[in-house]
């Protein structure tokens, strides 16, 4: 008897721990679910937004949604509207509504030039008043690297046009480089023809004044009658003279500031070519190939300008 | 490809192995090539680059107390000078030459006197110049055409017109088979020139063509002009004034189309009489 009184004990026992054990695990259970439940913001208090874009690209249902770098919600819902562009749906905790204003953008941006994609809404300027539920906000495209690319090479496009602007207006024949050259020779001819032409004017002006001067002689030897009339003649050749002399002081001058900068800048080449030619040919091993010149021997011309010749 | 990379490694090797050649000293290396580069630009008829050159290799050379140097593109310098026209900086320095002392040149330096004396119109002092010069010539030296040239020169120059032409025909015959084309088309244009003077228009236009055809293988403007103002004083002589005529337009076209002015100057005065 006392056998069975025994065992009836030890059953109830282990029935209360067995009960104890499952009521334990239907409490870790539901903890665990409510959890999971939380978690997954079953009984977070939401409101959604929205945007339009042009494409999806770089846009998923859950990609995170951020405001200063924090997150604050998800992509909801991406849609295609008839009119084939994109509705973008966000839930933001209602919490973090206080940050979005009516003016307020959805940038997708990039994490680095090549990092994942975030939506990240940036707050307007105007802060008193706040996005409405369901509101519609603006959207952007942050530059990505193609953008990047594609600013480079905006920049750039003008830069190389310039540069090969300047490249042909140098190489141009008229008004470049060798046209300036031109001009300089022919100012160069054209100044010596100047000087020609003032030599023959004195030249000229000389012949006459020896004939004004014998004219002047004979009529001295007739009672100077005529030394009168050399009088007048002779201001007259030296106004002349005087007007050529200036004439040729002018164009002198000129000459003078136009013509040197850019025979100095010739020169100035010239020097520097000749230096590196010279740096060149006293560097290793070109000079010991490079022979210094032997003394030279001019050929015998015993009448260089042909003067010999002229019999008169 | 092989060969080639062979060739190389080759002229490597050999070029580290080879015994370093001794280097001129820099200052005389400049003044050697100025007065290269001078000679060239002389060759070429840049007569006016030619004349910096000499002048800066004459003061490298100085610099350094290298008399010959100096004296030889002093004189290299007179010719430049000459070339130009401009007599009185050639004879300014050929008397810096001349203060060098250096006997073997002497000559050349008596002889390039002379050609500035009589561009100058000094002819007594060109005579002078010419006698010394004969003194050290003697008839058998390397310059005696060209002394036979300048004597013919200041002959011409006096108006002794059968000395001309006997020194000019001496000149000629020593420059016989010898490679000096300018000194012999000169020798044809005294001879030319001579003859003319002395009333003999008729053998002097074969003369005076001959050192055309000289001067226009050598191409050399300032000749050519001078050959042509000599053929029409010639022709105008023998009485083909139309010819003559021709002779000068000639010469003018050569003139404007050289920048040459006394030769445009001297054509077109010939045209307008």
């Amino acid at each position: 008897m006392s056998l069975l009184t025994q065992h009836d004990s030890d059953t109830d026992a282990l029935r209360r721990g067995t009960r104890r054990f499952l009521l334990f695990a239907a409490l870790a259970t539901l903890a665990l679910l409510a959890a999971i439940v939380v978690r997954q913001g079953m009984f977070r208090q939401t409101t959604n937004y929205s945007f339009v874009a042009n494409s999806a690209q770089d846009i998923v249902k859950g990609q995170a949604v951020k405001i200063a770098g924090f997150r604050v919600g998800s992509v909801a819902a991406v849609s295609l509207k008839d009119n084939g562009q994109v509705v973008v749906t966000m839930e933001i905790d209602a919490d973090h509504m206080r940050f979005v204003t009516h003016d307020a953008r959805v940038e997708l941006r990039k994490d680095g030039l090549v990092g994942s994609a975030t939506l990240e809404i940036v707050p307007g300027p105007d802060k008193t008043r706040l996005a409405a539920a369901e509101a519609r906000l603006a959207f952007s495209r942050a530059d990505g690297l193609a953008a990047l690319a594609n600013q480079v090479r905006d920049e750039f496009i003008p830069i190389l046009k310039d540069v090969k602007l300047i490249t042909g207006a140098l190489a141009d024949p008229q008004k470049g480089l060798p046209g300036t050259l031109a001009q300089v020779r022919a100012s160069s001819e054209a100044l010596n023809a100047l000087l020609a032409n003032g030599n023959r004017q004195v030249d000229g002006i000389g012949r006459a004044a020896t004939r004004v001067l014998g004219k002047a002689e004979e009529d001295l030897g007739r009672l100077g009658q005529t030394l009168e009339t050399a009088n007048k003649r002779l201001p007259g050749l030296i106004d002349r003279t005087q007007q050529v002399i200036d004439h040729v002081e002018k164009i002198a001058a000129e000459a003078e500031t136009s013509v040197p900068p850019a025979l100095r800048d010739g020169g100035a080449a010239a020097a520097d070519v000749r230096e590196i030619v010279s740096g060149a040919k006293q560097a290793w091993p070109i000079r010991n190939l490079v022979d210094a010149p032997a003394p030279v021997t001019l050929k015998v011309d015993s009448d260089p300008r042909g003067e010999a010749g002229r019999a008169r | 490809m092989r060969a080639k990379t062979l060739l190389l490694a080759l002229l490597i090797l050999a070029g580290c192995a080879s015994t370093p050649k001794p280097v001129d000293p820099p200052r005389l290396k400049a003044a050697l090539e100025a007065e290269s580069d001078g000679a060239k630009r002389h060759g070429r008829g840049d007569h006016a680059a030619a004349a910096r050159r000499f002048d800066e290799a004459a003061r490298i050379f100085a610099s350094i107390d290298d008399t010959p140097g100096a004296a030889r593109n002093r004189r290299h310098l007179a010719r430049a000078e000459l070339a130009q026209g401009r007599a009185e900086a050639a004879l300014l320095a050929l008397e810096l030459a001349e203060r060098g002392g250096e006997s073997g040149a002497a000559l050349d330096t008596l002889l390039l006197k002379a050609q500035a004396q009589l561009a100058l119109g000094r002819n007594d002092a060109a005579q002078q110049s010419l006698a010394t010069a004969g003194g050290l010539c003697a008839n058998a030296c390397p310059q005696a055409a060209s002394l036979h040239l300048l004597r013919a020169h200041a002959a011409l120059a006096g108006k002794r017109a059968p000395e001309a032409l006997t020194h000019a025909e001496a000149a000629l015959k020593l420059l016989q088979d010898q490679d000096e084309a300018v000194e012999t088309g000169n020798a044809w244009r005294l001879i030319a020139a001579a003859r003319l003077a002395s009333g003999d228009a008729t053998t002097a236009l074969p003369a005076a063509h001959a050192a055309l055809n000289i001067d226009r293988r050598l191409a050399l403007p300032e000749k050519i002009g001078r050959d042509w103002l000599l053929i029409g004083d010639i022709q105008k002589k023998v009485g083909a004034g139309e010819t003559a005529a021709n002779a000068y337009r000639r010469a003018l076209d050569v003139a404007k189309a050289a920048g040459l002015a006394d030769i445009a100057r001297l054509a077109t005065q010939a045209l307008s009489k």
